[in-house]
């Protein structure tokens, strides 16, 4: 089973790494939905044993959730907000984007340097697992930075969610279910308020370019 | 008797939802107000008797959590009683629809629910949960009017504030793995249980742990450098909604950071770690809330800043972690929610007269409105750290433990940074007291409620300087040991 | 000494053939997907010996260089289709250092290649030389840490001794790194091939092309010698890819020599005629990108390499 979580960790900072490298809003969604999937199928792996070896069946209704909430619904909700909003073809970003996926690659190198300078973790699996989600969480802080669309900032934003929940799988075997059970609510509810935000910021200001919000300075 | 507490507030939400009358819903919300404060005292007392309260396996309240449940259901009391006149001015004077009041008080009603749950829960996950929840609540709050400076605010502050709380949630994450061999089942990220058994945690992860949670939950206290919406967020919310951010919120981002603070001085048996970060992030966000202060253009913006600054100043005494340190930072708190909360009223009945946030527009003021004006005034005095205020009895005794823990220096540097302040505030906003009024705009019969609310604070302030009721001391001895490890 | 000579005649005779149907699948998967019949698999074939009947057109201002490249071009393919390993039980040669070697094999035609565009005076040939001396400058590093990672792995830079290597460990199953070592060496193929999306081999608008605008001008015996050393390139870089990866071949020595022989060359056919049908289907559901595009492309597959080094070295430890 450490095997597949160990695949299943590789394939979602590819996917990390494939968001940096897109440029247009409608494959940021898209390659959102493949990694929530793959976070998906994570979760099921770990929901199936826990369910045979202990009987909970908690991780597997959160694995549902997932499904549901971010595989189906929230990109859903991001493309009808994108289809919705002024369409302007520029640059969407910074710097250049070999530059951003460089500087991707340094963040994974710092990652490393920081954990394993930590006594406590474990060697092997355990720490390719924990450095490949701790990066995700700082490439999705990168790409936040990184893109002037509003619809950018909130996709960064749910990578960051994402990178921190398999951060909780791989390093504790999940959060207790509560919590769990809690974040997913305030996940959806700041999605939707972000969304509703983009519509408002849409009809004020007839773009979704954060960089227009320039008049509080100081 | 915790559980109340939830009960009435979503009894409330109900009755917001569900009815449209304008008087209706001002009832309503003061009733709830009142009875949230009825139920505070209660548990209050229960605390100062028993020690701690759990209950029904989530609810946890001791003196800490006590203390800043008492301010934010006392100062949530004042407001309640402040919106009802100023809501009524806004609407008169157009500015603002009789739906958007039904809005008001349910997105307030959620803030405040969200607040509660963030302060008795006794999981640090919930916890987390519910700061979160304030944030969302707020947005809308935030950007009220609908204009443009206020979307761009309120979307700075969902935007920082989100990543903000995901890093404090890999804080958390990171709080939990060090636990993960100690404790489990239901004992699972609960504060007393971490507490108690602080010392066989393990030392790097928790290490880790702090310094996520204090970059994120720094980010909604408003340290530096993650302090730069809110500047923009307090100013452009309504008043009474600028209150309960800067009096009441920064503080539940503090408590979230004080818990960890904590465990982790706890575990380390030494507080040099903790308080290495949290004196330079306090140092860093003094100075540069005092050198912007010099240039503000906008009063309430200046107010968000001196919060800012203040906040920098809890931080320094936390990280110091003396008795004496925490016994300051705690009273502090208090004074400083008092303080801000009325000035950021008084700033609200400012508005309502002269339309304008920017101090050039703002003449005359103690000739125009005496009462609001005397308040803000003296207020500005207070929050200024003049005596015979209790500001300057909290920052008095928190430089005072700052010198005895044998930092002459940053004692030194902390006097003159409040002495910047001081400057700034004086040189910046006596301006606006003196001169011929250029309005010529009659007088809108303002908020006859607000101004009896303000005058009520400006007294307990005024009192807190010489004389403190005891249960206050001891509630907040109470906390102090209960935090430095009894 | 014999059979080694054997064994050499035997990869040289089967890769010159099986090189033209690698072309003939991919095309034959685009037109299914599109619904179209599409020319038959083995239509290369039928081209090469056509274009070898035909009388060449040379232009009257170009050098020896427009002459000698297409001689050079194959010859340079055909050595290096000795050093990579088609089944283990047929290692022609292999020496420490083969890797290196292949690569600039490879390399060396391709400059000729770009030298000839520039030969003829022609703009269109000029710009697909410049072109094509950018990508492959940028998709260089990629490949080369790559293969370094396997050899490191491995610990030896011959490419057969990495197959056998890659065998005991079971492919690319032996970790995880190694499917972003396949994906970024999926990528520097497509660009060395000049596929889509990096180059359409199908396209007659010289100002998209890259590498057909280097050949643009070439005809007759010398046009079907460039084609065939371009399609013998990419059967090896193909096999490269599959035999690196997915390294199935029975052993030596599992049963009698010929069996052995015959079934891992079956098996190769099999892995090639995969591979080309992934390519086909990757061609099918990308457009081409933008020229300045690619180093997006090429910083994406550099990274994974880089990454997948990483894992297998760094933090494996």
């Amino acid at each position: 089973m450490d095997y597949y979580f160990t695949v299943l960790s590789t394939l979602i900072l590819f996917t990390a790494f494939l968001l940096i490298a897109n440029k247009r809003p409608d494959s940021y969604i898209k390659t959102f939905r493949a990694q929530s999937l793959l976070l998906a199928l994570t979760t099921a792996i770990m929901g199936t044993h826990n369910l045979f070896a202990e009987g909970h069946y908690d991780v597997m209704v959160v694995c549902l959730l997932i499904i549901i909430l971010k595989v189906i619904y929230i990109p859903n909700l991001l493309q009808k907000t994108q289809a919705n909003v002024a369409y302007v073809v520029e640059k969407d970003f910074f710097s250049s984007i070999p530059l951003l996926v460089i500087l991707c690659c340094g963040i994974v190198a710092f990652t490393y340097f920081t954990l394993i300078s930590m006594e406590g973790m474990d060697a092997g699996p355990v720490n390719i697992q924990l450095v490949n989600s701790v990066s995700v969480i700082l490439i999705g802080l990168l790409f936040m930075i990184s893109r002037k669309r509003a619809i950018g900032q909130i996709i960064g934003l749910l990578v960051i969610e994402n990178g921190l929940y398999i951060t909780g799988i791989f390093a504790t075997h999940g959060l207790p279910f509560i919590v769990d059970l809690g974040i997913f609510i305030d996940l959806i509810t700041a999605v939707i308020v972000l969304a509703m935000m983009v519509f408002k910021l849409n009809d004020e200001f007839s773009s979704i370019d954060t960089n227009k919000l320039k008049k509080l300075r100081g | 008797m915790g559980l109340a507490l939830f009960m009435v507030a979503l009894l409330a939400i109900l009755f917001y939802i569900f009815l449209n009358q304008k008087t209706l819903l001002h009832v309503i919300s003061i009733s709830s107000a009142t009875l949230f404060m009825l139920i505070a005292f209660f548990l209050t007392r229960s605390v100062l008797r028993d020690g701690v309260i759990y209950s029904a396996g989530f609810f946890y309240l001791d003196a800490l959590s006590a203390m800043i449940l008492d301010i934010v259901l006392i100062i949530g009391w004042i407001a309640s009683i402040y919106s009802v006149g100023y809501l009524e001015t806004e609407v008169k004077t157009g500015k603002l629809e009789v739906s958007q009041i039904k809005l008001y008080y349910l997105l307030m009603a959620a803030f405040n629910f969200s607040m509660m749950l963030a302060l008795t829960a006794r999981s640090m996950g919930i916890m987390w949960i519910g700061i979160e929840a304030t944030t969302l609540t707020s947005v809308f709050l935030v950007g009220f009017y609908n204009a443009k400076k206020d979307l761009e605010a309120a979307w700075k502050y969902v935007i920082i504030c989100s990543v903000g709380i995901s890093l404090a949630l890999l804080g958390i994450i990171f709080l939990h793995l060090s636990s993960v061999e100690v404790l489990n089942g239901s004992h699972l990220l609960s504060w007393p249980d971490l507490f108690a058994n602080a010392a066989d945690l393990r030392s790097s992860i928790l290490k880790l742990a702090f310094i996520f949670t204090l970059v994120g939950f720094g980010t909604k206290a408003g340290l530096a450098p993650m302090h730069t919406w809110l500047p923009d967020a307090h100013s452009q919310a309504p008043s009474p909604v600028s209150a309960l951010l800067s009096g009441v919120l920064l503080n539940t981002a503090m408590y979230g950071i004080i818990r960890t603070a904590a465990i982790v001085n706890k575990n380390l048996g030494s507080s040099s770690y903790t308080g290495h970060l949290l004196i330079a992030i306090g140092v860093l966000t003094m100075l540069i809330s005092a050198i912007s202060m010099l240039t503000q253009k906008d009063y309430k913006r200046m107010l968000a800043y001196s919060s800012i600054e203040h906040m920098g100043i809890i931080t320094v005494a936390i990280g110091i972690f003396s008795p004496a340190a925490i016994w300051g930072a705690f009273f502090h708190m208090v004074n400083h929610s008092l303080t801000k909360s009325m000035l950021f009223f008084a700033s609200g009945d400012i508005y309502l007269h002269y339309h304008s946030k920017k101090i050039a527009n703002v003449k005359g003021l103690l000739q125009a409105l005496p009462l609001v004006g005397t308040v803000f005034f003296l207020g500005l005095f207070a929050i200024a750290g003049v005596p015979p205020f209790s500001i300057f009895a909290s920052e008095f005794s928190i430089i005072a433990a700052v010198f005895d823990g044998g930092h002459l220096f940053l004692g030194a540097f902390l006097v003159l940074l409040l002495a910047v302040v001081f400057v700034a505030i004086a040189l910046v906003l006596f301006k606006m007291f003196f001169g011929k009024e250029g309005s010529t705009e009659p007088s809108v019969a303002g908020n006859v409620s607000g101004e009896v609310m303000l005058v009520v604070m400006l007294v307990m302030i005024s009192v807190g300087g010489l004389y403190l009721p005891d249960q206050l001391i001891q509630l907040i001895s109470q906390a102090q040991k209960l935090i430095i490890g009894g | 000494m014999i059979i080694k000579v054997v064994a050499m005649l035997i990869q040289i005779i089967l890769i010159i053939m099986l090189a033209p149907l690698v072309n003939g699948i991919i095309k034959k998967v685009k037109a299914l997907t599109e619904k179209r019949r599409g020319a038959p698999v083995l239509q290369m074939y039928f081209d090469l010996y056509k274009l070898l009947q035909k009388s060449m057109v040379v232009s009257e201002v170009s050098s020896w260089v427009f002459r000698v490249t297409p001689w050079i071009v194959f010859a340079t393919s055909l050595t290096a289709c000795l050093f990579v390993p088609i089944s283990s039980s047929l290692l022609p040669l292999h020496f420490q250092g083969d890797l290196i070697m292949l690569i600039y094999l490879l390399a060396l035609g391709k400059f000729f290649m770009t030298l000839a565009g520039l030969d003829t005076g022609s703009t269109f040939g000029g710009m697909g030389s410049s072109r094509e001396v950018m990508i492959s400058a940028i998709m260089e590093p990629a490949l080369m840490v790559s293969l370094f990672t396997l050899g490191l792995f491995a610990r030896s830079t011959s490419i057969p001794q990495i197959m056998l290597h890659m065998q005991e460990q079971g492919g690319m199953l032996a970790h995880p790194a190694f499917i972003l070592l396949f994906l970024s060496m999926l990528v520097v193929i497509i660009a060395d091939t000049s596929r889509l999306p990096v180059d359409d081999p199908a396209t007659h608008l010289e100002l998209t092309m890259v590498h057909e605008a280097m050949i643009l001008e070439y005809s007759g015996r010398d046009l079907a010698l460039m084609e065939w050393g371009a399609a013998i390139k990419q059967l090896l870089l193909i096999t490269l890819l599959v035999n690196l990866f997915f390294p199935y071949d029975p052993l030596p020595g599992a049963a009698g020599m010929g069996f052995v022989l015959l079934a891992s060359l079956g098996i190769y056919i099999m892995k090639v005629i995969l591979a080309s049908v992934l390519i086909g289907l990757i061609e099918v559901s990308t457009v081409k990108f933008r020229l300045f595009s690619v180093p997006n492309l090429a910083a994406l597959s550099f990274i994974l390499s880089f990454i997948g080094f990483l894992q297998l070295f760094v933090l494996g430890r």
